[in-house]
This record gives structure tokens, sequence and C-alpha cells, in this order.
């Protein structure tokens, strides 16, 4: 990998080699930028800001305090709350002191709070305020581990006579106290940060798995500060950038992105008034470097269209006019290419009337490049927000890889992929279709776990994702399913159900897809058409329909579902480990899928299995080659009646396109 | 050092006690002969069915009403007809049943409202927003933003209060009686209307503000759960009378209360 | 097709030849507006803080321009006699305080607005018993006011502007100003706000309701002083006034009852709107429009927005 090795270079001109913790890149901070901001804090309605020189000088109270009550090396601490720079500060002092932070996520209830407390051996427990005590109280014997509960915020706990509780500001206090009293202590605690390694364990962040308990993902301090420094230099951060720290704690994302980066480049960290307040906060910071999940743009998303309904008719058809102009050229502009002069006046001209104001709205006008990662985001979303000229790209990366596994590089940025291998990191996809990766980012091993350790860590030092993916053409890596999901077709090709129905349900015609192959001969799908979408066009074309049944039996509504689904084919052909995964036939269901008879989960999620049995006799329909299938179902209505319906289906045959012929390139990667 | 305004009271003493208070409107009588006392530091249930006359009780203590006979005695001093503006000068505030706020004006105005006691710099200087003004505006402006902190209604900062849900509302209106700085906070029903969620948020400010700051809290309630929860003493009344008074342990076992509650089994 | 014309198309025509006439209309109209905002601004202060419709606005110009004058006609030297009249609306401020608005308070808001009819009369009959029922002169050059006009060669023509009228325009701006500063920024400006918009909460936070509807009034007062005297400086001070002060009533259907910009706006529209109408509509029906089309505009007006034009409810008080 050529690139990578450039890009080594350059991360290698970063990297400090007697700075080789984050405390020590902190003092470090301290001593090359002293005035420059390194935390924010909106309180009281104020912006407060800390300055790198102040932050070391508080961080080196807090850990002779903590020092005195018993925290050193392997001690375990656990950090509790929302993104507060004491909270931060108290992770950098336990780590100066050689004890090992365990972030924990605030929203969780007490019963899996104490189970990651339990699991970790914590005996120190840093947390936010009266909420969080609480909850540590509640589950209290089974934390008897437990000898210090520090706060934050004093609000209500005054009454309280836990002997464990005190304020973090009296545990700075007091290590401040006795570092101007005792030379002694303040040359421990000197000792205690040149005593610190690169190999050294960092942080054991928690991973809330689908299934089971959470694991305990061990970092060093290598894997976090090699991990960061990748970042920094792929975007190029330095102490001017500044960052909005409003993700969990617990959260590798955060861990990195306003942790470690904030430490490594030396920008400038703002911690939000309350969870409440993020949108506003973040217009009055402007961050140039932002990082959120997919949900977090949705919502923005959903507010602005919200609120342009209600705006005066003339602001709406701005609105419109210039998004469906930014939509056509908006990302060729950004990505460089060639437009012509007349689309790039207009786009200014936008620019000026909404895409700046909105930029400016949503606090993203300084943003010079953002990332969502943490689950696939919708094409349109993510094409929204580059065309209005937001710098947004998708990364894919995971907790064992401290973030960094695949980023987008400028100019290549595409919604159906999530990128390159980032530099220094290398990937291999295995026979199933798993994705395996290997870089400097790579965890230490799960914390107490060593069979899950070597489940996931093969001898040559990859790790198993879990995710099932391949690279395209053009070396992008795409993400198709969880590994486990993942089925094969008699033949052996890969059968990835979700990412079939997602390209169905990326036509607004098509509401509802599951599709079937897993074992068999070929891929066969049910398809639930929209009512809303198909019922305009049903007005638009002039065909009358009584009811969903009628609709979804029309052969012309057919025709249009299976021009899709052709289209589907196409795009599936065009990549060849997808290519066997065409479908070859399908059917339109004769009614929706409804959660309230049970084949939607409550949160609209397809319940497979419960599908495949209860239409039993569709499905052998579309495996033993008949032209039609008869259905009787019980349904239930709004009312809650029970009723049941008969339908005879049509079977459609669809002709598969001949798949494109496998690149070179794949393995090499 | 300086000598307090009035008799020095301490946790414990009573702050406020009602002698024998009738109220009539027309020949309707809303409260008979009703005597119960308030202690300085505590938290005072007065309860009841629907139409016992406890938002009655409130207006007298606050001067919205005056008893027609017997006397309120607030911090030992009788006032035969206290207005609202002068108990709200001693420091009573309160909140109302269905919320009384600034509909137009923002969060921080509405807070800001309830400092306007405190406020005694001449108009000349508020107009020009210097001088001493200026300092008087940014400490009241602190202690308010200290409010907005402790109900944690920041997000709503500037966000004018009639546009808010009912919930955040009594928020508001709660900040805007904890912003007078009150000696007594009278609440009228703070929970009413409110999600599970909302309504433990608002026991934990009423908690809070009771064990932080050391206000007396008298409040009406009809969550029975929630009064039992948070207070030191309940009163309970039917049709105007006071039929008991003690600990809620107490209450609850009493014979009247129990009849009196048979009939309204929501309450 | 020959009306379509002259409605349509022909007075257009005739503001176009000749714009310096048109300047002239805009800014006599103006000026009649700026009056108009005054007297619908006082109407809004009193209506937002006590929920009165006050009838007796217009009266209360009259009033203290009458007062004013009559005070000098004694021999009262100017200046101590507009401190006096201003100590008069203090004191009927006061009084309507005591003896109108607290005894009936809590009462239906006809009564309340029955109430300021009373006044109305009281005021009127209390005026000419004092100063007499005669049509009196402004006291304009004793109270520093400029005579005369400018002369400004404007678009091809000369426009003439009083200089009262100028004096009158600034006098306005400054008012309208001193009383936005006050209202946004001083704590009596935020308790006034507060009483507008819920006596009850404004009682509970410890605002006396008694010392605010005084303050309400004083200020109103103020501003019909103000009026007063512009207006008794262009005609004469006498109880005909009266009728003119009613224009403040489409004004204020136009603008919205509770909106201060609104009476601003209302009056200024309404303003210019009628000497344009009479100069170049009203010779299709024989003249005269002026006395009434200040109301058909505010009746077109709420045909589309029955709130008025910044108003903030459906008016239901009167």
């Amino acid at each position: 990998m050529l690139q990578a090795d450039a890009q080594e270079k350059v991360a290698g001109s970063l990297h400090d080699p007697a700075a080789d913790t984050l405390p020590k890149l902190l003092v470090r901070n301290a001593a090359l930028r002293p005035a420059r901001p390194a935390f924010r804090h909106k309180h009281l309605g104020i912006w407060q800001s800390w300055t790198w020189a102040e932050v070391a000088d508080e961080v080196r109270a807090l850990a002779a305090g903590l020092a005195a009550r018993g925290v050193g090396r392997g001690v375990k601490i656990a950090i509790v709350g929302q993104n507060r720079p004491r909270l931060y500060w108290a992770m950098a002092a336990s780590q100066w002191l050689g004890a090992v932070p365990v972030p924990v996520y605030a929203e969780s209830v007490a019963d899996e709070m104490a189970y990651v407390l339990d699991h970790a051996e914590v005996t120190h427990a840093v947390v936010e305020d009266q909420e969080q005590v609480d909850k540590l109280l509640s589950v209290g014997e089974r934390l008897g581990r437990i000898t210090a509960l520090l706060y934050d915020e004093p609000r209500g706990l005054r009454a309280y006579d836990d002997p464990r509780l005190e304020s973090l500001a009296q545990v700075a206090a007091a290590g401040r106290d006795r570092l101007g009293r005792n030379p002694e202590a303040a040359a421990a605690l000197d000792e205690a940060l040149a005593a610190g390694r690169g190999s050294d364990l960092s942080v054991i962040l928690y991973t809330s798995g689908t299934t089971g308990r959470p694991k305990g993902v061990m970092l060093t301090f290598d894997n976090v500060i090699r991990a960061g420094e990748i970042g920094c230099a792929f975007d190029k951060l330095d102490e001017t950038d500044e960052i909005i720290a409003y993700l969990p704690i617990a959260w590798v994302g955060d861990h990195i992105f306003s942790y470690a980066q904030a430490i490594i480049a030396g920008l400038c960290v703002s911690c939000p008034e309350s969870p409440d307040t993020v949108v506003e906060d973040r217009r009055e910071i402007g961050p140039t470097y932002i990082f959120a999940p997919p949900r977090v743009f949705e919502n923005i998303l959903t507010l602005t269209t919200v609120r342009m309904e209600d705006a005066s008719a003339l602001k709406r058809r701005l609105y419109r006019y210039f998004l469906d102009h930014a939509r056509r050229v908006g990302e060729p502009i950004l990505n460089g290419e060639r437009v012509g002069l007349l689309d790039r006046v207009v786009y200014a001209l936008g620019d000026a009337l909404v895409y700046a104001p909105l930029r400016s709205r949503f606090g993203l006008s300084r943003v010079k490049v953002g990332y969502t990662a943490g689950e696939a985001i919708g094409p349109e979303i993510f094409r929204f927000y580059r065309s209005i000229g937001i710098n947004l790209k998708q990364l894919y990366g995971q907790t064992e890889a401290s973030v960094y596994v695949t980023m987008q590089p400028d100019g290549e940025i595409r919604a159906d992929t999530v990128g390159r291998p980032a530099p220094q990191v290398e990937i291999r996809l295995d026979p199933s279709g798993e994705v395996l990766y290997r870089s400097p980012g790579v965890f230490a091993g799960y914390y107490k776990d060593d069979a899950k350790t070597a489940e996931t860590k093969t001898a040559d030092g990859f790790v198993r994702s879990g995710d099932a993916g391949f690279l395209d053409t053009t070396g992008h890596l795409k993400i198709i399913d969880r590994a486990k999901d993942v089925g094969r077709l008699s033949d052996g090709s890969l059968f990835p159900p979700k990412y079939v129905e997602n390209k169905l349900k990326f036509y607004p015609n098509i509401k509802e897809a599951v599709a079937f192959g897993d074992g068999r001969d070929c891929v066969a799908c049910f398809v639930n058409i929209d009512l809303v979408a198909v019922g305009s066009w049903a007005e638009r074309s002039n065909v009358t329909y009584g009811s969903y049944q009628e609709l979804a039996a029309d052969p012309r509504v057919a025709a249009i579902i299976r021009e899709h689904v052709d289209e589907v084919n196409r795009s599936l052909a065009a990549e060849p480990r997808m290519g066997g995964a065409q479908i070859r036939r399908f059917l339109i269901l004769h009614k929706e899928l409804d959660a309230d008879d049970g084949e939607l989960t409550r949160t609209q999620k397809v319940r497979r299995g419960f599908i495949a049995e209860r239409y039993a006799p569709l499905i052998a329909a579309l495996f033993d080659g008949s032209r039609e299938a008869d259905i009787r179902t019980e349904v239930t209505f709004e009312d809650g009646r029970k009723g049941v319906i008969a339908a005879r289906l049509a079977v459609h045959d669809m002709e598969p396109h001949p798949v494109a012929a496998a690149p070179e390139l794949e393995i090499a990667a | 050092m300086r000598a307090p305004d009035g008799p020095l009271i301490v946790k414990g003493d009573v702050i406020l006690a009602v002698e024998n208070v009738s109220l009539a409107f027309g020949g309707v009588k809303a409260l008979t002969d009703v005597t119960f006392d308030i202690q300085k530091g505590e938290i005072r249930a007065i309860i009841g069915p629907n139409g016992a006359g406890k938002t009655s009780m409130l207006n007298c203590i606050n001067g919205f009403y005056h008893p027609s006979e017997g006397a309120i005695l607030f911090k030992g001093e009788r006032r035969p007809k206290m207005r609202p503006s002068a108990a709200a000068r001693g420091g009573i505030a309160r909140t109302f049943q269905n919320v009384a706020l600034f509909k137009g004006m923002t969060t921080l105005d509405n807070i800001m409202a309830g400092r306007s006691l405190k406020m005694h710099r001449g108009l000349f200087w508020q107009a020009l927003r210097a001088g001493p003004a200026m300092r008087e505006e940014i400490a009241h402006r602190r202690v308010v933003e200290e409010i907005i902190d402790f109900l944690e209604i920041q997000a709503i900062r500037k966000v004018p209060v009639g546009k808010l849900p009912y919930g955040l509302q009594k928020r508001v209106e709660l900040g805007r009686a904890l912003a007078m700085e009150p000696e007594i906070l009278l609440l009228d029903e703070p929970m009413a209307g409110m999600n599970l969620e909302e309504k433990e948020d608002m026991c934990r400010f009423i908690l809070d503000v009771n064990s932080e700051f050391g206000t007396t809290v008298a409040l009406i309630e009809h969550d029975m759960g929630v009064v039992m929860d948070l207070s030191d003493r309940v009163v309970v009344l039917e049709y105007g009378r006071k039929i008991a008074d003690g600990t809620p342990a107490e209450v609850k076992r009493d014979e009247r209360v129990i009849a009196a509650y048979l009939g309204q089994p929501h309450a | 097709m020959d009306i379509l014309y002259k409605i349509a198309v022909d007075p257009f025509v005739q503001m176009a030849g000749a714009p310096d006439l048109l300047a002239q209309t805009v800014w006599e109209g103006r000026v009649s507006g700026v009056l108009y905002s005054l007297i619908a601004l006082g109407f809004v202060l009193i209506f937002k803080a006590s929920g009165v419709f006050n009838f007796a606005q217009g009266i209360m110009v009259v009033f203290a321009a009458l007062t004013l004058v009559g005070l000098a006609e004694k021999g009262v030297p100017a200046y101590l006699a507009h401190l006096l009249t201003l100590a008069v609306m203090l004191l009927l401020a006061i009084g309507i305080e005591r003896v109108v608005l607290r005894p009936l308070v809590n009462q239906p808001d006809i009564i309340l607005f029955m109430a300021t009819f009373g006044l109305t009369y009281l005021l009127i009959g209390f005026g000419e018993l004092v100063f007499g029922g005669s049509p009196k002169q402004m006291i304009t050059t004793e109270l520093g006011l400029p005579r005369g006009s400018v002369d400004l060669p404007i678009l091809g023509g000369l426009v003439s502007l009083q200089k009262i009228d100028i004096a009158a325009a600034v006098i306005a701006s400054v008012a309208v100003a001193a009383l936005a500063v006050f209202f946004q920024r001083t704590r009596i400006g935020r308790a006034l706000r507060a009483v507008a918009d819920s006596h009850k909460a404004a009682l509970s936070v410890g605002i006396s309701l008694n010392q605010i509807w005084v303050v309400v009034w004083f200020t109103a007062g103020i501003v019909a002083l103000a009026t007063g005297i512009m207006w008794g400086a262009r005609s004469e001070v006498s109880f005909a006034l009266e009728v003119i002060a009613l224009k403040a009533l489409p004004v204020l259907i136009l603008g919205g009852l509770t909106s201060v910009p609104g009476a601003i706006v209302g009056g200024l529209i309404i303003g210019v709107g009628e000497k344009l109408g009479e100069l170049y509509w009203g010779p299709l029906v024989g003249g005269g429009i002026e006395s009434w089309l200040a109301y058909i505009i505010a009746l077109a007006v709420l045909m589309i927005r029955p709130q008025g034009l910044f108003g903030e409810k459906i008016i239901e008080r009167i």
C-alpha cells in the first residue's frame, strides 16, 4: 500500500516519541501553546474557557488529589456523565497516575452500569451529578469495591452522608494544597507521569454488543495516539480547529475525536451547556470539525423541513428552487468537477440566499470536514448536506480499531461506500465476505475475556469486524450487512438479504421488501408497494382502484415494480461478488406488512422468520416455478377485529444481467 | 452586623399561621374556620377532594383574597388586608394551577420579571443600560441564570413561553417564583397535567429547592403518591373545613380522610 | 371602460405628470398620519396594560391642549404652564386609577368601556366650565415651536413644508423612540409588558397593578399633551378636535389594538391614504371622501386580516 506509506510519513512527522502518553502530550501542549484555548464549557449562559496551561494545571492538581485518595497504577476509575470539561480532566488525571479510566454511558440504567463497573473492577468513580450518584448508590451492595465517589455538580448532594462522596473541586483543591506544601508529592507526581509508557493500557471502552453483555475493549496509549494521529494527519487538524463534544464519552468516537485528537493536535473542545442546547451551542461555537451518527444529521434536516413548512410562501419557493438546483450541481462543485457557468452563477446566488443561511443555522458554516459514522446514512440526507457545500464524509470504524478502518478521501466521496482503507490500515476479506483489518489502532484485547479476544483477533493481528462487505471496482469498501446475517445460495455465492432489500426500498414505490435465498438456488423476494407513492401514480395515470389489494394486483403496477427490480439486478450485477444475489423471481404481496400482525417489529423492522412461516405457501411458489400462488391470511383491522383475506398472486420471473468480472486488486488490499 | 428585619425565624419555627380563617363569596362559604400552621423549612401539603377550598386557601395566603373571618399571621405579624404585592415583598411567591405566565415574553424575561421587586435603580440609568443599573442588571441576570441552570431549561432561554409545552411552562413558572428568593413558595398543583418523567423532575426540583435554599414549600397536589413522598406534614380539607392534619403516615390512616377520598378515586 | 380608466389609470398618470404635487400630498398626509399615530398610541398603551378600551383618549388630547392654553391665557408663563399641565395629567391619571379603575377591577370590560364614556363627558364638561367653550389659539411661539415654512425644490416643482409639521414629525419620532426604550429596557417597562400579558401573574411577582395603571395613564396623558400641542398649532384648540381624534379608531383597526408599531404604521397609512384618495380619486364622486375614506381602508384590511396588520389576536374586547 503505497499510499499508506506516504501517509505514514506525514503522521510520523506529527509523532513525538517522547510524548507517548496522553498526559505527557497534555503537558507538552501547556509548554507549546500555553495560551491557546483548550476547553470551553457554557455555564450560566456564558462560555467559559480554559487554556492549555490552565488545563494542565487543573489536571495536575486533580491527579495529586486522586493520588492521595488511592488512585495509582492499574486502578480502574469509572467516568460517568455528559460531556463536561472536568470529566475529561479526571480522565487525564487518572491516566497521569497510570490508572485506567472506564467511561460509562450516562444514560445506562443502574443495572447495566453496575455490570460494567463490577466487571471492570472499578474502585473509584467520577460522576457528573446527583442523578448518577443516586444510580450508583442504588446498586451499592453490588459495588462494594468502590472507595471514592467523586462528583462534578454538587447540587442536591449537600444532605448526602455517604463518606465516599466528595466533589471534584474539593479533590483538586486538596491536591493543589498538597503540591504546594509537599515537594515530595510533587516529585512523585512527576515520576508517575514519566513512568507512563505507550504500551500502557490507556482506557477500557465497553461496547454495547447487540447480543450478550457488553465487552471491555482495552486500548493502549499507542493505539489511541497512533489512531488519533491518522485522523489528524488525514484532515490536517491543528490547534486552530474547534470541535464540540456532545456524544457519549463512553463512545470510541468521542474518546478519539473530542479527547485524544484534541490533545494530540491541541485543538479546542467545547462542551455544550446541556444535552438539549447542542444545536444552539454549535451555532455559537461554529466548529470546524464535526463527527456525528446519521441520526443527528437526520434530525437537523427534519427540523429544517418542518420549519420551512411554516415559512412564508416566498421563502418556501426559494428554498425548494435552490435546493433542487443544489441537488443537481452542488456536489459536482464541491468535488471540483466541471460545471457550467450559468449553473455556477445560480449556485452562487443560492449560496447567498439559502445555503449559507442554512449552514449558519446548522452551526456548520466553518466546518472544513464533517464525518458521519456508526451506521449507514440515507443517501438523500448525505447528498443534501454535500449539495449545500458542507464537506460531509463517511467513515467506517470500530471501537476495536480505535475508530479508523476506512475513510473517504476528498474527491472520492460517495453515498454508497465508506471509503478506502485509512492510512496505515490494511483490509482483508475472508471468503465468507467478512471484513478484517489490521492497524496501529487495533486493540490489545477484551478485558478479562481471552476467549472472545482469540475469537476476534487472528494470529497475524487482524481483527474480525463482524461486518460483511466487499471492495468495489474503485477500491472502496461497501458494507453490506452483519456477517452473521449474510447467507449463501446453494452455488456458494453470497446472499446479503438486507443489502438487496435496501436497494429495493430505495425506490419510493417500494415500501418494504423481504428477500429469501439462503441455501436456495436463487434469490426471490416479496415486495410491498408504497400506497402513497403508487397511489399518486395511479391518480396521475387514471388507474382506478378500490383497495390496496386491488392496486397491488394491477398488472401495470407489476410492470413498474418489475423495472425497479431489473435496475436493482443491474446494479448487483455490476459488483462481481454481488452478482449472484440478483433477484430471479418476485411477487407483490396483497397486504401491507404490519406490526399489528406481527410481521414487523414496533420499530418497523422486518421479522423475516415469522414472515417465512406465515407465507410459507408463497415462498414455496417462489422457488417451485409456479406462475401463480394462492394465499389466505388472517389480518387484524384498525378496530381490532380479525378477518381473513384470500388472494391469488402472480409470480414474476426476472432475466439476470451478466455479472461483471472480478477485479484483480481485491486481494492486494 | 445588621439586625435582620423583623423577628428571626429558624428552622422548625412557625413561619405562617392560619387562624380560624373563613372565606365566603356572597352566601357561599369556601373556607370555614380553618386553622393550621407552616413551619420554616418544611414541605407542607394541602390536600383534599375537588372543591375543598385548597386554592382559595392559597389565594388567602398570598393576598388575592381576604378572609372574611380569622387571620393569617406571616412571621408573627398579623396583616388583615395584605395585598398580593405586599405578600410578594414579604417573601411569599406562588405558582398557579393553570400556569399564569407572561406568554408573549421569553423564559428569560419571565424569570427576570420575578426579580421586579429586587431592582431599584432609577429609570434613567435603566433606560441607558449604564452605570449602577447595568451592574444591577448583570447581578440579577446571574441569579436568573443560576435558576435556569438549576431547572435545566437552558435550551428554552430565549423562547417565548407561549410556545412551550405545558410541562416546561410549569417549570418556567417555578423559576419565576424562585427568582423572588421567597421564604415561602406556594405551589398550586405543580404536577398537574404532566407525564411521569416530568413529574419526577418536578419532584426533584421541589426537594432540591427545599434542601438547597431552605425554602419553605406549601403545595396543593392531587397525586397522593407525590404528596406522601414529598411532604413533611399534610393538612386535609373537605368542603372548606379541615378534617385532618399531621404527617403523611398519620393522615393516611385517618378515617375521615379515607372516607373523604373514597368518593374520589382519581385523587 | 371609462370609469375603470378613471379609477385604475388616470390617477397614476396624474401622479406621474406632477410628481411635486404628489410629494406635497404625501407629506401632508404623513403629517396628519403622525398625529393619528400619536392618538392611537395612547389607546394602545392603555389597552395593553389594563385591557380598557379608552374612549376618552381623544378628549384627553383636547383636554391637555385646553389646559395648557387656558393656563397661558391666565398669564402663566409657557413653560410653567407646560409643567402644570403635566401635573394635571398626572393628577388625572391618579384620579382615574382611584375613582374608576380600582373600584371596577374584575368587572367586565364593557363596564370599564362605559366608564371611559363617562370620563369623556366629565372632561368635556369640566374643560368648558373652567376654560370656556370658545376656540383658542395654541401658544406656539411661546413654546418655542417654529413657524413659517420651507420650500424645497423637488422633482421640478416646489414642495412647501410647514416648519411646525417638521417639528411635529421630529417630536413624534423622539416620543416613540423614548417609549420603546422605556418599554424594552426599564424595570417598569418590563412590568408594564408583564401586566399587559397576565394580571394574575404580575400580581404574584409583586408588581402593583395600581402603580402600573397610574404610570400607563400618565404616559398616555403625556402623549395626549404632545398630540394636543401639535394639533392645536395646525388649527385651533376646541372640542371640535374630538371628532378628528375619532380618526384613531380606523387606525387602531388597521394596526391592531395591541401593537405599538401597528399604531404608528396604521396612522401613517391612513393619513397618507386619505390625502391621496381625496386628491386623485375624490373628484370621481364629487370630492369630500377624506372624512370617510379612512374607515373604508380599515374595513378593507379587516376583511383580509381580522386581527389588523400587527394585531396579536382577534379583537374581542369591544
